[in-house]
C-alpha cells in the first residue's frame, strides 16, 4: 500500500483489504479459541499428584529372604529375589487396571483370570501384554527405593 | 369521594382475578382461537407448535421414548440436586453419606432409589427411542443434523450414568470405574493421557471421585440441557416428526392460505397457523384436516406419558433398593470386576480383543451412526415403522443392535470368576 498515487477505483481496493481483515480476524477468533481449549486441559491435567508418590521406599533387602515373591499391594508391585537378584514387578493387571496376586505359576489376576508366568510374561486370559518391571535403588542408607515413573526391561535384576 | 372508595373496593374484590389474568394471558379457551393463543402466549407451552399431525400423536408412533427420556432427565435433575444435599464428595466420607441416607435422612432411601433407576431406564430409553427413530426412517433430510445432536446426547447420557457410578463409592463403584477407564485407555495414543486426565492420578482415588463429581453434577447435565434444547427446538424447525411423503398418503388436503398477506408467501404451515390467528379467518378446518390442535391433544398425551414415567419410577424405587456394596478396598477386587451393565458388551468385546474391542469396532460403529443421514439419502420409507422401501437399512441397523444386546447380555449374566463362561440357570 501506499505507493504510487494510482487512480484506482476506491471499491476496488477496500474488497481485498475488508477481506484481509476478515481472514485476519477469523484466525485470531478460531485461534484463541483453540488455545483456550487447549490450555483448559493443561490445566486438567494435573503436574503433582496427590495420591500415592511414584518413587517409594520398601525397607532392606535382608527382609526379602532369597526365593521370596512378596507382593506390597498398596504400592502395587510385587518383590521378588534369587539369590543376590533382586526387581520390583508391576502387580496392575495389563488387561483392565485390576490387582494380581502372586501363584505357584507367576501372577494370577482374578478379575478376569488373565495368567503371568514368574517374570510376568502373559501365560493365559485377556491381558495384552507383560507385567513392567520397575527400577530398584539402593539408597544410601541402605533401603531399597522403588520408581515406578521408570520401567525397565524384563529380567533386569540388581545385585544385593 | 363515594366513587373512588367504591372502585378501590371493587379494585380490592377483583384482586385474585387480576393476578390470575396477568400470570396466565388468556382465559381457558373455548375456541380454536382461544387454543392456539394459549400454546404461544405461554413460555412452556410455545416450545411446541400450535398443531400437531395425528399420525405424531399416535402412541405406536412415538411410542413416547423421546418424552419418556426428558421425564427422566427432569426426574434425574430434580432429585440429583436434592442428593447434592447430603453427598460430599470425598474418599473419607462419601461411603458414610450412603450409608446415612438409609438410616437418618427422611425420604433417603427413595430418593436415591429414584436417581439410580432412573439413570438405568434413562440409558436404556435413549437407546430405544434412537432405535424407534432409526426404525421409522426419521433421521433422513432435513432431519441429519437433529439426528447427530441425538448421537450427542446418547453419548452424554452414557458419560452421566458412568461418572455417577462412582460416587458411592463402594466395591461396586471403585471397580466398574477401574475398569471402565482401563478400557479407555487401550485408545492408540492418547489412551493413557485421556485415563490420567479422566481420574487426575495414575490410579482410581480422591482426584478421580472429585472430577467425576464436578463432571457429574455440573459438566455433563449444562451440556445435556443445551443439546435438549437445541434437538427440540430442531424438532420444530425441521417441521415437526417425520411424515410419509403426501404421495405415500391417501389424498392431501389443499393448503388454503388466509387473504393474501404474509402467510401467502410462506411455505410452511405452521407459519400459516400463527398469520391465521392474527389476521382475517379462513375455516380452519380447510387448512390441514389431519393435524388437531396441540392444546389440549399433545398436552394431554404428554402429561400422561409423565404420570406413567413417574407412576412406573415410584413403582421400582418403592420395591427395590439400589445397591450399596461393601466400602471400597483397594487391594481386594471382586471376581469378576465387571463395568456397569451398559459397558458390559464392551468388556467382552475387549475380552477378545483389547484393541479392536475396546476401541476400534466401538469407534467404527459410533462413525456409522454418525455419517447414516447422510450416507442413507433416499427418501423413501420416511414416517413409518418398518417400511418396506428400507428393508436393508432396519435389518443392518438391528443386527447392530442385537449383537450389542447380546453382548450385554453375555457380559452381565454368563461371565463369573475369572470371566469364565458360567450359566446363570
Ligand atoms: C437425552 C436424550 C434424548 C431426549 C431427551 C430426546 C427427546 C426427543 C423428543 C421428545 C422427541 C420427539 C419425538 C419422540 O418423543 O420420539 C425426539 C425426536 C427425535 N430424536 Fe431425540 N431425544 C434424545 C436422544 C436422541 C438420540 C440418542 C437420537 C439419535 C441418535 C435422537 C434423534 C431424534 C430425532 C432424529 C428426532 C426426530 C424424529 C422425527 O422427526 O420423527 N434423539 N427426541
Ligand atoms: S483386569 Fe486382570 S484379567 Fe482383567
Amino acid at each position: 500500500m501506499g505507493a504510487a498515487p494510482k487512480a484506482i477505483e476506491p471499491a476496488e481496493t477496500q474488497v481485498p483489504r475488508r477481506q484481509f481483515l476478515m481472514w485476519l480476524s477469523s484466525v485470531g477468533v478460531v485461534g484463541s479459541a483453540l488455545a483456550a481449549i487447549f490450555s483448559t486441559f493443561v490445566f486438567m491435567k494435573p503436574r503433582a499428584t496427590y495420591g500415592q508418590p511414584n518413587r517409594f521406599r520398601i525397607g532392606r533387602p535382608e527382609e526379602f529372604p532369597t526365593g521370596a515373591r512378596i507382593a506390597i499391594d498398596t504400592k502395587r508391585v510385587c518383590i521378588v529375589r534369587d539369590g543376590d537378584k533382586l526387581a520390583a514387578i508391576s502387580t496392575t493387571c495389563t488387561h483392565l487396571g485390576c490387582i494380581v496376586a502372586p501363584s505357584a505359576t507367576g501372577f494370577h489376576c482374578p478379575c478376569h483370570g488373565s495368567q503371568f508366568d514368574v517374570d510376568g510374561n502373559v501365560t493365559g486370559g485377556p491381558a495384552p501384554k507383560a507385567l513392567p518391571w520397575y527400577l530398584v535403588t539402593i539408597t544410601p542408607s541402605g533401603e531399597l527405593e522403588v520408581d515406578k515413573d521408570t520401567e525397565i526391561q524384563m529380567g533386569t535384576y540388581l545385585s544385593v | 369521594m363515594s366513587t373512588e372508595k367504591k372502585s378501590l373496593w371493587k379494585d380490592l374484590m377483583d384482586l385474585p382475578k387480576n393476578i390470575y389474568r396477568s400470570i396466565f394471558r388468556n382465559p381457558l379457551p373455548a375456541s380454536d382461537r382461544g387454543r392456539a393463543a394459549t400454546s404461544f402466549t405461554n413460555f412452556f407451552l410455545h416450545i411446541q407448535p400450535v398443531r400437531v399431525n395425528k399420525r405424531t400423536l399416535r402412541p405406536s408412533y412415538t411410542m413416547g421414548l423421546g418424552l419418556i427420556s426428558f421425564f427422566l432427565f427432569v426426574i434425574l435433575a430434580v432429585t440429583g440436586v436434592l442428593l447434592m444435599f447430603y453427598y460430599v464428595p470425598s474418599t473419607t466420607q462419601a461411603y458414610d453419606r450412603m450409608l446415612d441416607l438409609r438410616s437418618s435422612v427422611a425420604f433417603g432411601v427413595i430418593l436415591r432409589n429414584m436417581h439410580r433407576w432412573a439413570a438405568h431406564a434413562m440409558v436404556a430409553v435413549v437407546f430405544l427411542h434412537m432405535c424407534r427413530v432409526f426404525l421409522t426412517g426419521s433421521y433422513k433430510a432435513p432431519r441429519e443434523f437433529n439426528w447427530n445432536i441425538g448421537v450427542g446426547l446418547f453419548l452424554l447420557t452414557l458419560f452421566s450414568s458412568f461418572t455417577g457410578y462412582l460416587l458411592p463409592w463402594d466395591q461396586l463403584a471403585f471397580w466398574a470405574i477401574t475398569v471402565g477407564t482401563s478400557i479407555a485407555g487401550y485408545a492408540p495414543l492418547i489412551g493413557h493421557q485421556l485415563q490420567f486426565l479422566l481420574l487426575g492420578d495414575a490410579t482410581v482415588g480422591q482426584e478421580a471421585l472429585l472430577r467425576f463429581y464436578v463432571l457429574h453434577v455440573v459438566v455433563l447435565p449444562i451440556a445435556l440441557v443445551l443439546l435438549v434444547a437445541v434437538h427440540f427446538w430442531r424438532i420444530r424447525k425441521d417441521g415437526g416428526l417425520a411424515r410419509p411423503e403426501p404421495s405415500e398418503l391417501p389424498a392431501p388436503a389443499a393448503v388454503v392460505a388466509p387473504a393474501g398477506e404474509v402467510v401467502a408467501a410462506l411455505p410452511a404451515r405452521r407459519f400459516a397457523i400463527q398469520g391465521l390467528v392474527k389476521g382475517p379467518l379462513v375455516k380452519v378446518g380447510t387448512l390441514d384436516d389431519d393435524t388437531v390442535f396441540s392444546w389440549p391433544n399433545l398436552l394431554i398425551a404428554e402429561l400422561f406419558v409423565l404420570l406413567l414415567t413417574v407412576a412406573g419410577l415410584m413403582a421400582v424405587s418403592l420395591f427395590f433398593n439400589a445397591p450399596l456394596e461393601h466400602p471400597v478396598n483397594v487391594m481386594h477386587p471382586p471376581n469378576p470386576a465387571k463395568a456397569p451393565w451398559y459397558f458390559l458388551g464392551l468388556q467382552e468385546q475387549v475380552s477378545y480383543s483389547a484393541f479392536w474391542g475396546g476401541v476400534g469396532v466401538p469407534a467404527i460403529e459410533l462413525l456409522l451412526l454418525v455419517l447414516v443421514p447422510y450416507i442413507d439419502r433416499s427418501k423413501e420409507g420416511v414416517g413409518r415403522w418398518f417400511a418396506r422401501q428400507r428393508v436393508w437399512a432396519n435389518t443392518l441397523f438391528l443386527t447392530f443392535v442385537l449383537v450389542n444386546i447380546v453382548l450385554i447380555v453375555i457380559g452381565t449374566f454368563f461371565r463369573g470368576a475369572n470371566w469364565q463362561f458360567v450359566s446363570p440357570f
